[in-house]
């Protein structure tokens, strides 16, 4: 028995099956997470190696270059990049994206095991980093308190972090900021030079009172006693009162030489929050969880324990990955469901049958939520991607339940059973029907097979698109014979009366089928009028294709922006942070109705040492965050803004070099053209880099010219004199030390607190470590006289430029000089630019270029999806011509394709949208659904023909007939489509362009399929090559004898 | 009126419908596949592993001056070649509705 007949003979059966599926479906939905793009950890690798007191050309040729020589034949590496600064050496190399990057970890790690034995002594061992995408906030916090500042990190520790750490879903939480405590002995170095002492003999003093010790146990009486002797600090004003020694019989305190300072830690970093102190508070979460969830989990963690805090502790929302998503997650199902209710709304219109229009709106939901189902079982979740796939499904779900439908109704017009008809008339058009979703298949399926980046996007979008329209199929050839059978009657005739659908709507119908027809008629007669004309129309569209505008990924406006500035190298974290309340204050002034709120971080956390990965900090960085009111609220856009902040910068002289970048985490995050300059010498390669900074800053359309080459860093360096340190018994080694007491601190020992540590540190006081004359009167005592020395005695001190931190990409050296499209340009206008530019630019010897950045990933994609398009025409023409059994059909319907670009490009020029990688897309989503018209068009002309009625006369009645279903489709797919173009929420950005490229492309497609597809049949078919029987019959001779 | 039932193997098919097109013959009902075999030398047509070619049928309801023209003319077609085989026979036909 068929399917279709068993499912109309046990109904029960037929329900229950897609009852299951709908169950499963919503368990699935229920325990999907949402996120905003499918999760796919990016394959870099990073090792860290620490080999303190190197600098950054030691580093260069003994660390980085060993383990890059080592591991430059790990399997499936695309590319190794290092950076070598002063102590440190970064190497991260890039996977494809394919791989599992597990096990890249372990061949890298295999990898470095032999290397590991050649580095040098002194060189720690190296780590290994993996990014994952947990290592993204997913909720930034700006943490402000008043009087409560300084002990800020404890209160939050005890009371905030903890909880947090037990919520469900959360990777880690960080604190960055946070002031600290710490107990400073600023000595005076007059004074202790006055009493002969030293900072090392004032820490031996601190560190041997500081002390609590065990001293056995003493037996009385019936009681066994544990003897203790307490000598640690209960507070810190015991420090003050120790004595360090007796000179002249007179007792000298701590007092007498120094002051004793218990107070934050010493500034490195300054948070601000709109004019107060603060920290950041930083929440990941664990790879997998739901973002949502997770963000509204903390969020009402967060609100518990505030009342707990002290009342000037606030918190500020800075960055809220989850309320972003929930916001474009709520746009796109908004879009989904007006979707769903157009697509309804043209299914009644053309059908006229409110039974009918529920038994094929009714395939839309099934065939959706198995779309749940996949995701649920391949671990996916409901993101951008996965929604706008379904909305792109919607139009095409409902496609075969309409062929199938059709039939029934006409069985049952004719005076069949509901029951019969259903079995029958789906026995007539179920092999086309599952002909016309080969082609569908044969556009999405490719889609899931495309690696790189742009996998990420496409993969979700081919599976979810082909397990969706392969699931309508069946719903088709099962589930709407059974409705049918059970719900669809014979329309009786009220009264001897027409209802008022056959009375209104088809008239008109019939009206534009008539008109059609003519149309037709004239066309094919005037074959030689139409298609030079359509050519024209063609290659017009073809010469406005220049002007379009290419990038990579749709920038959206998520009212936020990060800004990155750069004082002159080395300046103090005071004055950077006097530049950067300027900025802010400019910020405040300029757009208050706008922003909700600024934070500034200048300087850096010392604690932060796997920050020195993401790249260049100091006490003269800031960064600076902007979070701006919902995009509905305002009138100026987050790229007007964004312009207002970077003229201001520029026109301020003490900001060396900014960045305003305007896009969210994630994906797409760089959309820069990249010079890059391979050299082995830094004085050339840094001063071509400037003077192609130079050229670029004077590009029009380009902007944020930065270059990747740290400035030279002046520093001051101590040169011993190896004769003089003998004479005084003293080594480089001691005498180093003297310096580092008096100049970082000596860590003496640790103050005890409620079960907290904090670092005692006696060093030089402040107004002793500010000059170089400060160095040369440092102290060191001599080990044979024990007299103190001036350090000028033994050497000098000397001022130098430090190496800068050395880049390399694929094992050579690298300056990267990057631009950014400015506002109302794109990628491919500044390329182009760029590419003139260097042209002109003489190249030093010994010197390469190199175009690079997200312009080389956008033309590597490009070409990536080029190869998909020609794959998926080809599968469609396989498809189409083992359909057709003929090889000119498939061309037929091919030329419609064509004129789907037309349309794609004077969308796009309209509405004044780029080509990105998602209208891309669209562009190749078109070839399946304008194929699909083409094909029910040709497949009905043949039939005629086949049948023996004449060329021009089966063209022109199967056109009239076959308009409405073509129509149909394509409103249902336009429409569908249509909230998607229009829509302007946030995150619309990224899929907008896909909405238009594909209305515009199916209209114009359409319109141009329905005239010039039956021309260009007429052209090419000949006389008579559809009637088989007379071909046949042509070789037989027996009767004639 | 006049039936004349023609089984013929399968392999005649598209001769049997040229036939029928060619001699204006336009009403016909077709058996695609019926078994049987000869009574004196036919080769049995069973679809089995021995004897595994098929026949097919094919009874049409003709004008009585039309039946010698169309027993001439599957005449023609047997003269192919006998090992092929078509048969026909004829009998009448007494009422029609």
């Amino acid at each position: 028995m068929s399917i279709y007949s068993a499912a109309v003979k046990k109904p029960v059966t037929t329900v229950m099956i897609f009852v299951a599926v709908i169950l499963f479906g919503f368990y699935s939905l229920k325990y999907l997470p949402i996120d905003m793009y499918p999760e796919v950890d990016p394959p870099y690798v990073t090792i860290m190696t620490v080999y303190a007191g190197a600098n950054a050309e030691e580093i260069e040729t003994n660390v980085t270059k060993t383990i890059e020589d080592g591991l430059n034949s790990v399997d499936d590496l695309e590319e190794i990049s290092s950076v070598s600064r002063d102590n440190m050496s970064i190497v991260t190399l890039e996977f494809s994206w394919e791989i599992d990057i597990t096990e890249a970890m372990n061949n890298v790690r295999d990898a470095l095991d032999p290397v590991k034995d050649q580095l040098p002594d002194g060189a720690d061992t190296p780590l290994l980093f993996r990014m994952s995408t947990s290592m993204m906030p997913v909720l930034f916090y700006a943490v402000s308190a008043d009087e409560s500042f300084s002990g800020l990190e404890k209160i939050m520790d005890e009371k905030l972090i903890n909880t947090l750490n037990r919520v469900d879903g959360i990777g880690s939480v960080s604190v960055l900021g946070a002031p600290g405590r710490r107990i400073y002995v600023d000595c005076d170095p007059q004074k202790l030079e006055a009493y002969g002492l030293s900072t090392a003999q004032i820490g031996q003093v601190i560190a041997a009172e500081n002390l609590n010790m065990p001293s056995g146990h003493i037996k009385m009486g019936n009681f066994d006693y544990q003897l203790r002797i307490e000598g640690e600090f209960r507070n810190s004003d015991i420090i003050e009162n120790l004595v360090v020694s007796r000179v002249n019989g007179k007792t000298i305190k701590i007092k007498d030489v120094a002051v004793v300072n218990d107070k934050g830690r010493e500034v490195e970093m300054i948070n601000r929050f709109k004019g107060s102190d603060g920290m950041r508070l930083m929440v990941m979460k664990q790879s997998g969880a739901n973002t949502v969830a997770v963000g509204s989990e903390v969020k009402r963690v967060i609100e518990a324990t505030a009342g707990d805090l002290p009342a000037d502790v606030k918190f500020h929302l800075l960055y809220d990955s989850s309320n972003d998503i929930q916001k474009s997650i709520n746009n796109l199902s908004q879009t989904f469901m007006f979707a769903l209710i157009f697509v309804v709304m043209v299914v009644l219109l053309f059908l006229g049958r409110w039974r009918a229009t529920f038994i094929i709106a009714l395939t839309i939901p099934i065939s959706l939520i198995v779309a749940f189902i996949y995701l649920y079982v391949s671990g996916g979740s409901i993101n951008v991607i996965s929604l706008s796939s379904l909305s792109i499904a919607i139009g095409m779900v409902v496609d075969d339940a309409i062929v199938v439908l059709e039939n029934i109704i006409k069985h049952i017009e004719r005076g069949s059973s509901p029951r019969e008809a259903a079995i029958y008339a789906t026995k007539e058009v179920w092999l086309s029907v599952i002909a016309t979703t080969l082609v569908v298949v044969a556009v999405f399926f490719p889609l899931t097979l495309v690696g790189g980046q742009p996998g990420v996007l496409f993969k979700q979008l081919g599976w979810i698109v082909t397990i969706t329209v392969v699931t309508s199929t069946l719903a088709a050839v099962t589930l709407t014979p059974m409705l049918s059978a059970k719900m669809l009657r014979l329309r009786e005739k009220v009264n001897g009366k027409t209802s008022w659908y056959d009375r209104s709507i088809i008239p008109v119908l019939d009206k534009i089928d008539e008109l059609y027809g003519r149309v037709v008629r004239w066309s094919i007669y005037h074959k030689k009028v139409i298609i030079p004309s359509m050519l024209l129309v063609f290659i017009g569209t073809m010469v406005l294709a220049r002007f379009v505008k290419f990038e990579n990924m749709p920038e959206q406006d998520l009212g936020m922006m990060t800004i990155n500035f750069e004082c002159q190298t080395g300046t103090r974290v005071e004055k950077t942070n006097e530049v950067a309340e300027q900025v802010e204050s400019y910020i405040l002034s300029e757009m208050d109705d706008e922003l909700k709120m600024t934070f500034i971080s200048s300087g850096s956390d010392e604690d932060g040492g796997i920050s020195a990965i993401f790249g260049a900090s100091g006490s003269h960085v800031v960064e600076m965050r902007v979070k701006l009111v919902d995009l509905a609220e305002r009138e100026r856009s987050i790229w007007e803004l964004a312009d207002l902040i970077r003229s201001k910068m520029a026109s301020m002289p003490e900001i060396v070099s900014y960045n305003v970048s305007t896009q969210s985490q994630g994906m797409g995050a760089s959309n820069t053209v990249d010079v890059e300059i391979y050299g082995y010498d830094f004085q050339t390669t840094t001063t071509f880099a400037n003077q192609i900074a130079e050229r670029l800053k004077t590009l029009e359309g380009a902007e944020d010219i930065s270059i990747s080459r740290e400035r030279e860093k002046p520093q001051l360096q101590v040169v011993f004199d190896q004769d003089k340190l003998a004479e005084y018994g003293l080594t480089t080694a001691s005498a180093s030390t003297a310096v580092n007491y008096a100049i970082r601190g000596l860590t003496a020992s640790k103050f005890r607190e409620e079960g907290e540590e904090y670092d005692i540190v006696v060093r030089y006081n402040d107004a002793s470590r500010t000059s170089i004359a400060d160095i040369e009167n440092i102290s060191i005592q001599s080990p044979l006289t024990g007299r103190l020395i001036k350090l000028t005695e033994i050497g000098h001190v000397e001022e130098y430029w430090a190496t800068p931190t050395i880049e390399r990409k694929t094992r050579q050296r690298i300056v990267t000089v990057s631009a950014a499209p400015a506002k109302g340009k794109v990628l491919s206008d500044v390329a182009a630019a760029v590419t003139a530019e260097l042209k002109v630019i003489e190249i030093p010897n010994n010197v390469s270029i190199e175009i690079g950045g997200a312009y080389k990933d956008m033309q590597e994609n490009n070409a990536d999806l080029g190869l998909l398009f020609l794959i998926i025409v080809m599968l469609v023409f396989v498809v189409m011509a083992s359909q057709f059994e003929s090889l000119a059909m498939p061309l037929i319907i091919m030329t419609s394709i064509i004129f789907s670009f037309s349309g794609v490009i004077i969308a796009l020029l309209l509405t004044n949208t780029t080509a990105s990688m998602v209208a891309i897309l669209g562009a190749i989503l078109l070839v399946g659904i304008v194929v699909k018209n083409g094909i029910v068009m040709i497949d009905f002309i043949n039939l005629l023909r086949e049948r023996g009625i004449e060329l021009h006369e089966a063209v022109v009645t199967a056109c009239k007939s076959r308009l409405r279903p073509i129509l149909m489709t394509a409103m249902t797919t336009v429409l569908g489509m249509l909230p998607m173009a229009l829509s302007v929420g946030e995150g619309s950005e990224m899929w907008a362009p896909m909405g238009i490229t594909v209305i515009g492309g199916l209209l114009f497609s359409t319109i141009i399929t329905l005239i010039i597809i039956p021309s260009v049949y007429v052209l090419m078919a000949v006389k008579g090559s559809r009637n088989k029987k007379a071909q046949v019959y042509k070789k037989f001779k027996f009767l004639d004898k | 009126m006049k039936s004349v039932f023609i089984v013929y193997n399968q392999a005649n098919t598209e001769r049997v419908e040229y036939m029928l097109d060619h001699l204006q013959i336009r009403g016909f009902t077709m058996w695609d596949e019926v078994k049987g075999r000869g009574s004196n030398s036919g080769e049995p047509r069973m679809g089995t592993h021995t004897w595994p070619e098929m026949n097919s049928a094919v009874m049409a309801i003709v004008e009585d001056s039309k039946v010698e023209v169309l027993l001439d003319a599957v005449k023609k077609l047997d003269n192919i070649n006998h090992e092929v085989g078509v048969k026909a026979f004829v009998w009448d036909i007494l009422q029609m509705v």
